[in-house]
């Protein structure tokens, strides 16, 4: 307890500095943190664009679609926000060699490389996907119970934590090999799939991107439960699912600190 | 009780041969070549607190490699350390604690940080104090001369700068032990000057105990009692700095003025070598063990009209260049 309560003042501690540091540097502050909001935009758009054509994609409306892009987002924003530097292990701690700094503090070096920088773009991606799904609760006539919100709150939760687990695995094969980053994309980007309804795509994507890649567990399942279609235990499937994930990642992060302490590079 | 025990301790890398070239990689992947590479070699020493110990030796000799096994960074391949008791590597963060490390080639500080807030932060993470880490800030923006750069973001600061900095940072939560690998690289004689004091000061007012690796012997001579010196990964001279100059200082050299421009064909006793000679100006090199200033001054100015004379004390640079030249390796006893 008193553990936790050292590491959320720390973390707040690293927080105001990151936020003194930006707004140091305000004009790239708000590009980064706007710009975000243009991507999303632009991705939108395609959206829009395409159900323009179509009254509705296997049975799921505009709206509705709009909703599980929203709840992804959201997912997606957790970890944009909070664990993004882990895709920097590689090339901004390891290789330079300041990965020994956290070996000789006394906290946990995971935690320290997160604290280390909080990344303010994923704000962005937040306020889009709060807005898609509030938008989706009004036009799709979800009521505001409490119910759903905490359902919300768990789905958007369990959802960052699968996107965080998942790049924490990949990132951590940068103690092993030169470059991470296109393992960590590779992976990362098949969430694109996940912003469409998964019964548009064939067997093998929806299965692979419910059990292999979960990423539709943030957003398809969540988001048929909140508009009431069944989907039974699936519904609740990404909290199990991103325990296990965190799990594994934070177990093979030891691994791979344990094969650094070998190394050392 | 020793503060630090190394006991046999070795550490070898397994590095992955790669032949040239797009074949050469893909043979790297599926049928790699290993090959070790011994960076140390089966060390012993300890350490006492208190003590500051210089640990020396030419690049590559295994330094920073040590210096990273005694931090917790790296995991032995063989042997033990002990550092308060603890095992470091396995019991990373509890010795953390108790520790300090500068790297001299790398800051600690977050670049776009004052360093007031980034010392801030560090005081956080090994929870000073609040009162005492006030105390300490003070008392050391004074004799780092801190002020003025207490609002600076390092990114700004120059190298001797970044240096004041960094040890502050890194003497803030008052370890018990502190490993400088090259802190004074690249500094200039004041800044070199102000940081010596510093260590010195910490050492004797809190019994801290530093292990100082460093190319610049000025900072062995002004800090160092004991010197450690690794080749290869093993130690080839453990005691301290006043042996090294008697033992291994046998050579001293005498420089003369002449009156005379000429002196061709002088006679000098055995274990002597003139060094140069130029108009005016003799120097000669002798060998201690085979003879002596008073001989050589006298053969010499016997044979040419010397005007005045000075003898040179063996200065630890160049014992130590032939220490490190091998010159001296047999007669080394560890
Ligand atoms: N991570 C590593 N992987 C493989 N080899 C390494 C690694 N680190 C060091 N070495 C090798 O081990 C040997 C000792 O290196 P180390 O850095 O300890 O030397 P040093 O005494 O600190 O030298 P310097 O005075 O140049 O700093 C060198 O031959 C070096 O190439
Ligand atoms: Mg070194």
């Amino acid at each position: 307890m008193r553990k936790l309560k050292r590491y959320a003042s720390l973390y707040w501690l690293f927080l105001l500095q990151r936020f003194k540091v930006l707004m140091e540097y305000r004009v790239n502050f708000l590009i980064g943190a706007s710009s975000t909001i243009f991507i999303q935009a632009a991705s939108l758009m395609t959206v829009w664009v395409v159900m323009g054509q179509v009254p509705s994609l296997n049975g799921w409306t505009i709206d509705e679609i709009f909703m599980i892009y929203g709840l992804l987002t959201l997912a997606k924003s957790i970890n944009h926000m909070f664990a993004d530097n882990l895709w920097t292990l590689g090339h901004e701690y390891i290789r330079p060699g300041g990965f020994d700094r956290f070996l000789v503090r006394p906290i946990n070096p995971l935690f320290h490389l997160l604290a280390d920088r909080f990344c303010h773009d994923g704000i962005g991606n937040f306020l889009v996907g709060l807005v898609l799904v509030m938008r989706g609760f009004e036009n799709l006539s979800i009521p505001w119970s409490l119910g759903n919100i905490a359902y919300l709150v768990l789905a958007v939760l369990a959802g960052g934590s699968i996107f965080i687990a998942l790049n924490l695995i990949t990132c951590v094969t940068s103690f092993w090999i030169m470059n991470s980053v296109p393992v960590t994309l590779a992976v990362f980007q098949t969430h694109e799939f996940t912003k469409y309804p998964l019964n548009i795509y064939g067997k093998m994507i929806g299965v692979a991107m419910t059990w292999l890649i979960p990423y539709g567990l943030a957003s398809y399942y969540p988001a048929s439960y909140l508009l009431g279609r069944d989907v039974g235990y699936m519904a609740w499937a990404m909290v199990p699912v991103a325990a296990v994930l965190l799990a594994a990642g934070y177990r093979f992060w030891l691994f791979g600190l344990k094969h650094y302490g070998g190394t050392g590079s | 009780m020793p503060i630090i025990e190394v006991d046999d301790l070795s550490k070898v890398f397994r590095l992955n041969q790669k032949e040239p070239g797009l074949r050469g990689a893909f043979k790297a992947l599926f049928k790699p070549n290993y090959t070790d590479k011994v960076a140390v070699d089966h060390l012993s020493f300890s350490v006492d607190p208190g003590e500051i110990v210089g640990y020396i030796g030419v690049n590559g000799a295994g330094k920073s490699t040590t210096i990273k096994m005694l931090t917790g960074i790296l995991a032995p391949s063989g042997g033990a350390v002990r550092v308060l008791g603890r095992d470091p590597h396995s019991q990373r963060v509890a010795n953390a604690r108790d520790i300090g490390v500068v790297f001299g080639q790398r800051t600690q500080l977050w670049w776009d940080l004052a360093l007031i807030e980034s010392l801030n932060l560090i005081a956080k993470i090994y929870e000073v104090e609040p009162a005492r880490y006030k105390q300490l800030l003070d008392q050391f923006s004074e004799t780092l001369e801190l002020d003025e750069l207490l609002k600076v973001p390092v990114r700004q600061m120059s190298l001797g700068q970044k240096m004041r900095a960094e040890l502050a940072a890194t003497l803030i939560h008052e370890p018990k032990v502190v490993y400088l690998d090259e802190p004074t690289i690249g500094l200039d004689v004041m800044v070199k000057e102000r940081i010596r004091e510093f260590i010195k000061q910490q050492n004797r007012e809190k019994q801290t105990t530093v292990i100082l690796t460093t190319h610049d012997l000025g900072d062995i001579e002004e800090l160092c009692q004991r010197v450690i010196i690794i080749d290869a990964g093993k130690v080839i001279y453990d005691g301290p700095i006043s042996t090294i100059k008697d033992r291994f200082g046998k050579y001293r050299t005498i420089t003369f003025e002449t009156g005379s421009a000429s002196t061709a064909g002088l006679a000098l006793p055995d274990g002597t070598e003139l060094v140069a000679n130029e108009p005016r100006k003799l120097v000669v090199r002798f060998d201690r063990t085979r003879t002596t200033a008073s001989q050589v001054a006298g053969a010499l100015m016997e044979q040419a009209d010397v005007v005045d004379f000075s003898l040179a004390e063996p200065d630890l640079e160049s014992i130590i260049k032939q220490i490190y030249s091998g010159a001296l390796r047999e007669e080394v006893a560890v």
